[in-house]
């Protein structure tokens, strides 16, 4: 990469960076109360919170990461794509009569009817940090390595005087400082502005390069897959499920079994995740009412799924115009397909010009996206830790509002160093199998305690408690003792494709994602709590709770704010 | 803070609104539609995953030019989704909403009607203490 393009995307980086301080400032005079800084005052239309949402959750993992996958082992990269958009119809169904029941988080709507409030607001404030912080984590190592990938700085090089190993560091600082300023000072609303900027950025650069890389080839998608199968050396092969998940082994059925069962299990995970992450929900209460909230999750299913359906153009172009070699160059993984197909691409258009400002523009999309998604976990965590912890089991419900929005913007203090500390610790480990073990864990802990409070009359407090903990616990026992953390070994080189250097295995638990055991065992939790605890339900806030969430009496609304009143 | 109260301002409201036949439609309408669309969008899509991980050969069959069956159920799997979302919104416009409108119409008339009463017993009261005093 010529100098010149890494100071175009650092510059563009500096712009990305001063735009959004402005919303966030302008946000932090524009909040008032919880209801402002938890759910931007209720505020933002359908359409908007649909931006948001999508910003939300279209990472850099599945921007770079699924354009990788794809880019290196074909058709199984789609696969993500597919479970990430099916995922959405899930969070349609639930998004109404979430908004309808609940306030600020996932945790008013399952102590609702509960009559352990302390214990179940408890739970769900542990469960939410834990996905949050898995997911944070995941994101922030990610962005250390992105960084001084975008700025170009090999090992060995400097930029600005800094070597890769402390741009590194550096950048998982930064990251955290930024994430920290945008939701201490802006809240909700400079939040979603900051997802909604990131979401019609990322739509507009993915759009772009589909549209230049499938002109390559006489906008014939056929033609396009053809070349990149043949590129791939592997010709049609390239194109069909089976060379990176469910791989078929010969002369070992019990290994081949295995090997698709954890991609079902990958599957699972994904399409019930999605209704269970805390900062998708969160993202429920920042509309007027329910009819709003079913118009955002619409217009989310609509740009996720454009999203991703162009994350098939993304990684079979890069592999057809970049080639495989050249990615893996670069990085082993592939998470610089989508950058490359950038330079490229903008090459054939305006010569080494042309391809540095298009790599700085796609590499400047890039780095919005990972800030506005570290933003939003925060956001996530903090307001469970300050509403949930804070609010009702602490000061057991009887906090000033101010007070509660102090602890809010402390805890996202809190919640950011904690992922800071973590990322500059685990920065140079392969953590990307935490996305995915973040949604097994928000369906095996969150989706069954959700389910239930809003459809099983005999639910309880127990049952939601053993719920949540039975499927947090179930799956990140499972995953401590599964091949993703000791025992995987490369057979060809003998490297540790694990956590853990090679050497070290004590996994017992063959499947790399949980989610096939640790959903239905989740369930299974909620169900024998409930049944096995003496506590009977309340009926009568039963029936309030289904009036409730599927009429919208007395759901939260829009605060209609009126002149101060005269004595 | 503007907290839900613990129980419902009159003791068995809700109670009294969930044993209504408009109610009991609207919950059962939802119900339906829930499964209706649970069991499509979920049997669909692990139909496909089986496929993907058991029908190796049915996938890789060539639907045209260099597009083969993976692909096309894939691309399939979006559109599914798109008009799966379209249907249910739909379905819920027509079916859902204008029941749950007029319930909650109802309730809020309801809400708004004692407070009126309560305002007028409170300045009763207070005229009579005033009077008194």
């Amino acid at each position: 990469m010529h100098s010149d393009g890494r100071f175009l995307t650092f510059g563009l980086f500096v712009v990305f960076i001063l735009i959004t301080l402005g919303i966030t400032l302008w946000a932090r005079a524009n909040t008032r109360d919880a209801d402002d800084f938890y759910a931007g005052g209720r505020a933002f239309s359908g359409p908007q919170n649909g931006l948001a949402l999508a910003g939300d959750y279209m990472s850099a993992a599945s921007f770079l990461g699924i354009a990788g996958i794809i880019a290196l082992s074909g058709y199984d990269g789609f696969l993500y794509s597919i479970g990430f958009l099916v995922a959405w119809l899930l969070t349609l169904l639930l998004v109404e009569l979430m908004r309808n029941a609940g306030r600020f988080t996932m945790a008013d709507v399952l102590s609702y009817r509960a009559r352990r409030q302390p214990r179940v607001r408890t739970a769900a404030a542990v469960s939410t940090v834990t996905v949050s912080v898995f997911y944070l984590l995941a994101q922030m190592v990610g962005a250390g390595a992105l960084v001084s990938l975008l700025l170009g700085i090999h090992p060995g090089e400097t930029f600005l005087g800094l070597s890769a190993g402390s741009a590194k560091v550096l950048t998982i600082i930064v990251v955290g400082m930024m994430m920290v300023f945008y939701v201490t000072y802006g809240g909700m609303k400079g939040t979603t502005w900051v997802q909604i900027i990131k979401a019609v950025l990322l739509m507009a650069g993915t759009t772009v390069l589909t549209v230049l890389v499938l002109g390559r080839f006489g906008f014939n998608l056929s033609d396009m897959l053809g070349a990149a199968a043949e590129a791939s050396g592997r010709s049609a092969d390239f194109l069909q499920p089976g060379l990176k998940y469910g791989r078929e082994i010969e002369g070992d059925p019990l290994r081949t079994l295995i090997n698709k069962l954890d991609f079902i299990s990958l599957a699972v995970a994904l399409v019930l995740g999605t209704a269970g992450l805390p900062h998708i929900v969160s993202r429920f209460f920042t509309v007027p009412d329910a009819r709003a909230a079913r118009t955002s999750v619409n217009w989310a299913i609509g740009l996720v799924g454009l999203f991703y359906l162009m994350t098939l153009a993304l990684g079979f172009g890069a592999t057809a115009v970049v080639g495989q070699e050249a990615i893996t160059a670069q990085d082993p993984a592939g998470n610089t397909a989508a950058l490359q197909l950038a330079h490229t691409l903008g090459e054939f258009a305006g010569g080494p010009l042309g391809g540095d400002i298009l790599l700085a523009f796609i590499g400047a999309v890039a780095f919005a996206t990972i800030l506005a998604v570290v933003s939003g976990l925060v956001l996530a965590s903090s307001t469970s830790l300050a509403h949930d912890y804070f609010g009702h089991v602490l000061m057991l419900g009887r906090p000033r509002e101010s007070q509660e929005v102090a602890v809010a913007r402390f805890a996202a203090f809190l919640v950011g160093a904690l992922a800071v500390v973590l990322a500059v610790v685990a920065r140079n480990l392969n953590v990307a199998f935490l996305v995915a073990l973040a949604f097994a864990m928000a369906a095996s802990a969150n989706l069954p305690a959700i389910v239930l409070s809003l459809f099983w009359r005999r639910f309880n407090s127990t049952g939601v408690v053993a719920g949540i903990y039975g499927g947090l616990l179930g799956s990140l026992l499972l995953m401590a003792f599964s091949p993703v953390v000791s025992g995987k070994i490369d057979p060809a080189t003998g490297a540790s494709l694990s956590l853990l250097p090679a050497g070290v295995d004590f996994h017992v638990f063959p499947l790399e994602n949980p989610g096939l055991v640790s959903i239905p065992f989740g369930f299974l939790c909620a169900v024998a709590g409930t049944l096995l605890s003496r506590e009977k339900a309340d009926q009568e806030r039963y029936d309030e709770l289904s009036v409730r969430a599927l009429t919208g009496t007395g759901s939260h609304r829009a605060a209609h704010r009126r002149p101060p009143r005269r004595k | 803070m503007a907290e839900t109260p613990r129980r419902a301002a009159v003791p068995g409201e809700f109670t009294a609104l969930a044993q209504d036949d408009r109610f009991r439609l609207l919950r059962t309408r939802f119900r339906r539609l829930a499964c209706t669309l649970v069991a499509s969008f979920l049997g669909w899509y692990f139909l496909y995953i089986a496929l993907s991980a058991f029908a190796r050969d049915f996938m890789a069959r060539p639907a045209f030019g260099h597009i083969n069956m993976a692909l096309l159920l894939g691309v399939l799997q979006f559109v599914s989704t798109f008009l799966l979302a379209w249907r249910y919104t739909r379905y819920a416009r027509r079916m859902l909403d204008p029941l749950s409108a007029q319930l909650r119409d109802e309730a809020g008339r309801r809400q708004a009607e004692r407070e009126h009463i309560e305002r007028v017993m409170a300045e009763r009261r207070r005229i009579e203490n005033w009077t008194r005093g």
